[in-house]
């Protein structure tokens, strides 16, 4: 039995060795349609000015989220990949996510934090928390819409807000009622001007084309698969900013 | 009067509603389980309320019916009694669902073999603080995702026992409970919850909506008639209405949003109806359902007596057992999807599980049949017997 694995995993490696890198799409063949943006004119402006601030709040996945160290998560990945894809751009990042944060306490960081670092990009990664702990999804809803507000009426165009929900989890998703919460969201940053790049999405399409898997990965080579999805987030995403850059222009 | 075609249902009531009671409690059944492919094609997808709605609704129209007769016949005491009986069983069915609910979490967490999610997601109080939790579900402070509704369901009954005598002026209960849902709402009246604010559905809130199920129940038929008549032109404009929700529904659902211009205000106007304390959208959209279903559909209907119709039916005149089952065997429906959720899985789940719920239905019937028949002679003798069963 497990001969036959192994040899099946070394003719899997062998395959994807002989074939040519762009068999697969951009960010890791995320779905193309969840990697459009409608134009984010703030980060536009930025680009085109040479400094790119961008702020992630999150909870846990911006921290550590399993990975091998912080800076193999998405947020540190994604400055990493989006300055090497803007030659001539500085891209500064402010990561303030923590484990167990709910949005409630995102929109005081951002309301304390914000007015001094002046981000032109806001990456909002939330949730997870409020599913989880069964949390008002009323709240959740009526937190963005405030918090996108009051970003829109202290800078105006010049901040962009993008929501990331939820990972794909069937853990998650056989426990917490977790579509209520995604339904929430979308319809809270279509209420707000903000953007949803839906981590949720993208990641159920990787486990259904048995791409990435973490939930199903072996113990032994869980860190390995973490680092491998924060980098492929962390593509997509580089992927959906960089259309709403385009879209803006 | 045509006999329906299964002999386990109960003619002789308005089988409209026990098929429709039905609907929703397999519609229950279904949106219990997140990741079944079913959940396309329930309410909730299509409509701004969801099975909930009607659940809560049929309720009130049930004990209408039987706990008003009951008040008329042995008054408010024993009729009293009857409710708060319920409730009793009620809330130890809701306790038992919420072992299995706490079992149903730690069975996979050890199935994905995944402590590091659990630990991140912190879903279970019950591992860190375990006394306190077991404390706060017997006080139904601790509500866990999906056993919302029968905690709700536990509260509204309670404050029916109380206030019953109020259905003999049905014009005066419904006003008492349009002032509590308007209090519920001006002023935040909630229950408190343990995890969070408040609970996922406010009783004092949603009491309004089976209060109206009550009147509904309560009032006479012809009164209704002429109280709501048929008018084809408002019919059509509802129609419309409906079908351009359910439109925009799936455009925040099914396409990528920078592809439709859709203004802000739209969206914002919808974000802002929510579930837990009923908003009046959530309301106006069910009763116009019931409005148009209760014209639409004639009793007299051929079809309410065919078999399939009459599975449904069978599952709404059992309704309590049919819905307590239907939150279980969903805790093991979302085991097994999350094991797996290939078609042949969602269709093993869905009929096996739609299966079930018929089955307990048919036994309840039966078994209540055999009861009753073993009963009869015991009990004195009544012209509306036959009529009341």
């Amino acid at each position: 039995m497990m001969r036959w694995r192994q040899l099946l995993s070394w003719l899997a490696l062998s395959l994807l060795l002989a074939l040519p890198a762009r068999a697969e799409g951009p960010a890791c063949g995320a779905p193309a349609d969840a990697l459009e943006a409608a134009a984010l004119k703030g980060t536009q402006i930025a680009v085109d000015r040479g400094t790119l601030r961008v702020m992630v709040v999150g909870s846990a996945s911006t921290q550590t989220g399993g990975t091998s160290g912080a800076n193999a998560t998405w947020p540190h990945r994604f400055q990493r990949l989006m300055a090497a894809r803007l030659p001539g751009v500085r891209v500064e990042l402010r990561n303030e996510g923590a484990r167990g944060m709910t949005a409630a306490e995102h929109a005081r960081v951002l309301a304390d934090l914000g007015p001094d670092f002046r981000p032109h990009l806001v990456i909002w990664q939330l949730g997870t928390v409020e599913a989880a702990r069964g949390l008002s999804a009323d709240d959740l809803a009526d937190t963005v819409k405030a918090t996108a507000g009051h970003i829109r009426a202290a800078r105006g165009e010049r901040t962009d807000v993008v929501l990331v929900d939820q990972q794909f989890s069937r853990f998650l998703r056989a426990n917490a009622d977790v579509d209520l919460y995604r339904d929430r969201l979308r319809m809270a940053a279509a209420a707000s001007g903000a953007q949803l790049f839906s981590r949720w999405t993208i990641m159920r399409y990787w486990v259904d084309n048995e791409r990435l898997d973490l939930e199903r990965a072996p113990r032994s080579q869980r860190v390995t698969v973490a680092d491998e999805l924060h980098d492929c987030l962390a593509r997509a995403l580089v992927e959906f900013v960089l259309d709403g850059v385009r879209e803006a222009r | 009067m045509a006999v329906p075609r299964i002999s386990l249902v109960r003619p002789g009531r308005d089988l409209r509603v026990d098929f429709v009671r039905g609907i929703a409690l397999w519609m229950i059944f279904v949106n219990h389980m997140p990741g079944n492919v079913l959940t396309y094609l329930t309410l909730r997808k299509v409509s701004l309320g969801d099975a909930t709605e009607a659940f809560v609704l049929l309720a009130g129209y049930a004990a209408g019916i039987a706990y008003g007769r009951a008040l008329e016949r042995d008054g408010w005491l024993r009729a009293g009694a009857r409710v708060v009986q319920r409730v009793g069983t009620l809330y130890v069915a809701h306790i038992f669902l919420f072992v299995v609910f706490t079992a149903q979490v730690g069975f996979s967490a050890a199935a994905l073999d995944q402590a590091a999610f659990l630990d991140e997601l912190a879903l279970d109080p019950f591992s860190q603080e375990p006394y306190r939790a077991l404390f706060e579900a017997l006080l139904l402070r601790y509500q866990p995702a999906f056993l919302d509704v029968l905690p709700l369901y536990i509260v509204v009954l309670a404050l029916f026992a109380v206030t019953m005598p109020l259905m003999r002026n049905l014009g005066l209960m419904l006003a008492c409970s349009g002032l509590l849902y308007a209090a519920a709402r001006l002023f935040d009246l909630q229950l408190p919850s343990w995890t969070g604010d408040a609970w996922f559905f406010n009783p004092f809130a949603w009491q309004l909506l089976f209060v109206i199920g009550i009147w509904l129940g309560r009032a006479p038929p012809e009164r209704l008639a002429r109280w709501f008549p048929w008018n084809r032109w408002l019919a059509m404009a509802l129609g419309v209405l409906l079908a351009a929700n359910a439109l925009a529904l799936n455009l925040f659902w099914g396409v990528t949003l920078s592809s439709i211009a859709t203004p802000e205000w739209i969206y914002d106007w919808y974000s802002t109806i929510d579930k837990a304390g009923l908003h009046p959208a959530r309301l106006v959209s069910i009763l116009v359902l019931v409005w148009m279903v209760a014209h639409l559909l004639p009793a007299s209907a051929a079809w309410l007596n065919g078999r399939i119709a009459g599975l449904f039916i069978l599952m709404g005149q059992r309704g309590l057992p049919v819905f307590c089952l239907g939150i279980f065997l969903s805790f093991l429906g979302r085991v097994t999807l999350e094991a797996s959720s290939d078609w042949w899985v969602q269709v093993a789940v869905n009929a096996l599980g739609l299966a079930a719920l018929i089955g307990l239905a048919a036994l309840s019937a039966w078994y209540d049949g055999a009861e009753g028949k073993r009963k009869a002679p015991v009990l004195p003798q009544n012209g509306n017997m036959a009529k009341t069963s």
